[in-house]
């Protein structure tokens, strides 16, 4: 059987998780290898809760917050995308590919930009394969 | 914390989920699983009795968590929120796994659609594990309302409001009322004085005292939440705070520039008017050409910018109509002239509209039908010998002949679009636009008059194209909706806020430095933060950034989502290590 990768994905209420609710009442079809949470705000977003996802054997975190000018608190954004880059060096310094983290725009009205989006990730993560960080963090 | 007994309910939706999710299987796993007191499946949770279920089940069962799989919990987390309530157990005891927008909607393999949606399942369990009780607040109901857009709906809105003894602010930012509807003759398919219906509006609207009209004004902000909304206008000579309890966004429309059409001749040839332009001839009685002749040929083109993929896919709902308003409305002013309709396909649903496209066809009218998807018909300056101005080549879809129609005036049905204001009231009111760029509701079917931010409402053409009856019967709901919230006075507001644990908050500032509402202080006294609840919005910046683990969002706490993390992968663990075993 093919590697199939699963994607941790945290979805800001207001803007993506309504795009993922649109794909959904619009019946667009996507990779089923995505777990969505649903937080308030991507501001949200701790670190912590991203490397919890990658020590728990997540493939890939996948971050949706709404386009720049348009969060719903104003701003939780941009403090996402802070940390996002911080954390993305971190982890490839914990030996895990940066590419197993994303972090993307999607509107509420992007049903079909959030199921391409899913599909294209989890593409990336096939050819990635398996995340070893859980090995190392939880030994047998 | 008591020993948590969990009731699990899986929905079929009929056969929404349960076509792609097997429900029973998961029902069955989940309910072997430590805590689980109850696991059900039921054809529609969401029903009377599907809730019902759920109540007799806590008070039986001494339930203390609940957990609902089905729909987005953008549909009925409220719903179900509300039963338990109903069953004596706090309302926020309770979380719902999204199996059908985000499972059996998108999925097609019923092996991994099953296996995501019991993951989805497990996520919840171990979430709500950790929910705490919440008290909700109430706050009282600032009776006033703010409406942006003079229009037929914001005065219609505003004058519902404003009779029933509460103040209203209405926001124009032209220097007059009445919107697009002012700039019509007459209303189809009755053929009555819009000029006369918007004018009574507007004498009602001037003359109410508890309407304060504010004229050339643009909302850059607004501050608040539902109940306590407020905004700061700049006016010509003093700026003016305003504070009210609800709005209603009711900016209208804007017609498509028809020279972004290059199809169409507009702007290169002096007798293509588009409808609004067709509207003044009307009003002033006078259908000439630029010449000053009147017009031996009409044509009307229909679905300008309208159901094409190169400007908007939608319908504008209104055109049709008011071609055939235009075709009855020239017949009697020149009965001689002849009336070409170059049209796509013909859509009269409204009420009295079928009637009136049967009607106008026997009144010597033209209908010519063009390929809309490939092929707008293209408009040419006529030559010398030719008896009209203009000529236009279509090919004709019925007949599958190429045609060239004969034209001295070619009037242009444009489609209608968002206003260009849509983006900023949008930002300044917290509410989202959808791919066509209309105002979004709440929801589709459900709650087209509502947004996702409380106290907020959409009515008229910015939520989608529509004709007067649909706009006025939005405004009047919208109206009903605040004169139901403003009569009871009270609103329940979430509390889903930022809390401080002061034991261990060391000072550092760092929420009060993220926080985009400064709902935070610092207590110089203590040394610690603390949370303003009334201000605090709940989005959980400041709970990711603090660096000791102080303040945390309630509701969306570290512990509640960190474990929901581990359910979350907890299956997919379990068939790794499987797949493992059998590897060995």
């Amino acid at each position: 059987m093919e590697f199939q990768p699963t994607i941790v994905s945290f979805l800001c209420n207001w803007c993506s998780y309504s795009g993922a609710d649109l794909a959904g009442t619009s019946r667009m079809k996507y990779a089923p290898n995505i777990r969505i949470i649903r937080v308030m705000c991507s501001g949200r977003v701790d670190p912590t809760f991203v490397l919890k996802a990658f020590s728990e054997g997540a493939d890939g975190v996948l971050i949706c917050g709404c386009h720049p000018g348009d969060c719903h608190y104003h701003e939780g954004n941009y403090k996402c995308l802070r940390r996002f880059l911080l954390l993305q060096k971190y982890i490839s310094q914990m030996g895990i590919n940066p590419n197993r983290l994303r972090l993307e725009w999607i509107s509420a009205s992007e049903g079909k930009q959030f199921a391409q989006l899913v599909d294209e990730m989890t593409e990336v993560l096939i050819q990635l394969g398996p995340n070893k960080f859980k090995e190392i963090t939880q030994p047998a | 914390m008591k020993e948590p007994k969990i009731g699990v309910y899986i929905c079929w939706c009929g056969t929404n989920i349960s076509h792609m999710v097997d429900v029973k299987a998961i029902t069955e796993e989940i309910g072997d699983m430590p805590n689980i007191k109850v696991s059900r499946n039921y054809k529609y949770m969401c029903s009377d009795p599907g809730q019902d279920l759920i109540i007799s089940d806590i008070k039986k069962h001494k339930l203390n968590r609940i957990v609902v799989a089905a729909c987005s919990p953008r549909i009925h987390e409220l719903t179900f929120r509300k039963a338990i309530e109903n069953a004596g157990l706090n309302p926020y005891l309770f979380e719902m796994a999204n199996i059908r927008e985000q499972v059996s909607w998108v999925h097609t393999d019923i092996e991994a659609a099953t296996e995501k949606a019991k993951s989805l399942v497990i996520a919840a369990i171990s979430k709500v594990t950790h929910h705490e009780e919440l008290e909700r607040r109430t706050v009282d109901i600032n009776p006033a309302t703010l409406i942006i857009g003079g229009g037929i709906t914001g005065m219609t809105a505003a004058l519902d409001i404003a009779e029933s003894g509460f103040k209203v602010y209405l926001i124009e930012r032209d220097n007059k009322l009445g919107g697009v509807v002012s700039k019509v003759d007459l209303t189809f398919p009755y053929m009555s004085s819009a000029q006369q219906l918007i004018k009574s509006l507007i004498n009602k609207v001037s003359n109410n005292k508890n309407i304060e009209v504010f004229f050339n004004t643009k909302i850059k902000e607004i501050n608040g939440y539902v109940g306590n909304f407020e905004t700061k206008l700049k006016l010509q000579k003093k700026a003016r705070e305003l504070k009210f309890g609800n709005m209603i966004l009711a900016t209208g429309l804007k017609p498509t520039d028809p020279e972004s059409i290059h199809e169409i001749g507009y702007g290169r040839l002096p007798d293509v008017v588009t409808a609004l332009e067709f509207e003044q001839m009307l009003i002033k009685g006078n259908i000439k050409t630029k010449a000053g002749k009147e017009p031996n040929n009409i044509l009307i083109v229909h679905c300008v910018g309208s159901r094409n993929e190169k400007y908007n896919p939608y319908c504008s709902r209104t055109c049709c109509m008011t071609a055939l308003k235009y075709s009855n409305q020239i017949r009697s002013a020149l009965p001689k002239t002849s009336i070409y309709h170059a049209y796509s396909d013909m859509r009269a649903f409204g009420k009295g509209c079928e009637e009136f496209y049967s009607q106008t066809g026997r009144k010597n009218a033209v209908f010519l039908m063009y390929d809309q998807k490939n092929d707008i018909p293209t408009l040419r300056r006529a030559g010398k010998n030719d008896r009209c101005n203009i000529i236009a080549h279509m090919y004709e879809k019925l007949s599958g002949e190429d045609i060239e129609i004969p034209a001295d005036i070619v009037i242009l049905m444009i489609s209608m679009e968002a206003h260009e204001n849509v983006k900023q009231v949008a930002h300044a009111a917290g509410v989202s636009i959808c791919s066509n760029g209309f105002f979004m509701e709440k929801h589709p079917k459900l709650d087209p008059i509502a947004t996702t931010t409380d106290g907020v409402y959409i009515a008229g053409t910015c939520q989608s194209p529509k004709d007067i009856p649909d706009s006025v019967s939005q405004a009047r709901a919208a109206a009903a909706r605040i004169l139901t919230s403003i009569s009871v006075g009270k609103v329940e507001i979430e509390l889903t806020t930022a809390v401080v644990n002061e034991d261990i908050c060391g000072a550092c500032h760092t929420c009060i430095n993220v926080c985009p509402y400064s709902a935070i202080s610092f207590d110089e006294e203590k040394k610690v933060s603390v949370v303003n609840e009334v201000i605090c919005k709940g989005c959980g910046t400041c709970s990711s950034a603090c660096p000791t683990g102080a303040i945390s969002a309630r509701h969306f706490t570290d512990k509640q989502i960190l474990s929901q993390i581990e359910g979350l992968l907890a299956v997919s663990n379990k068939l790794s290590e499987k797949l493992e075993m059998e590897e060995v």
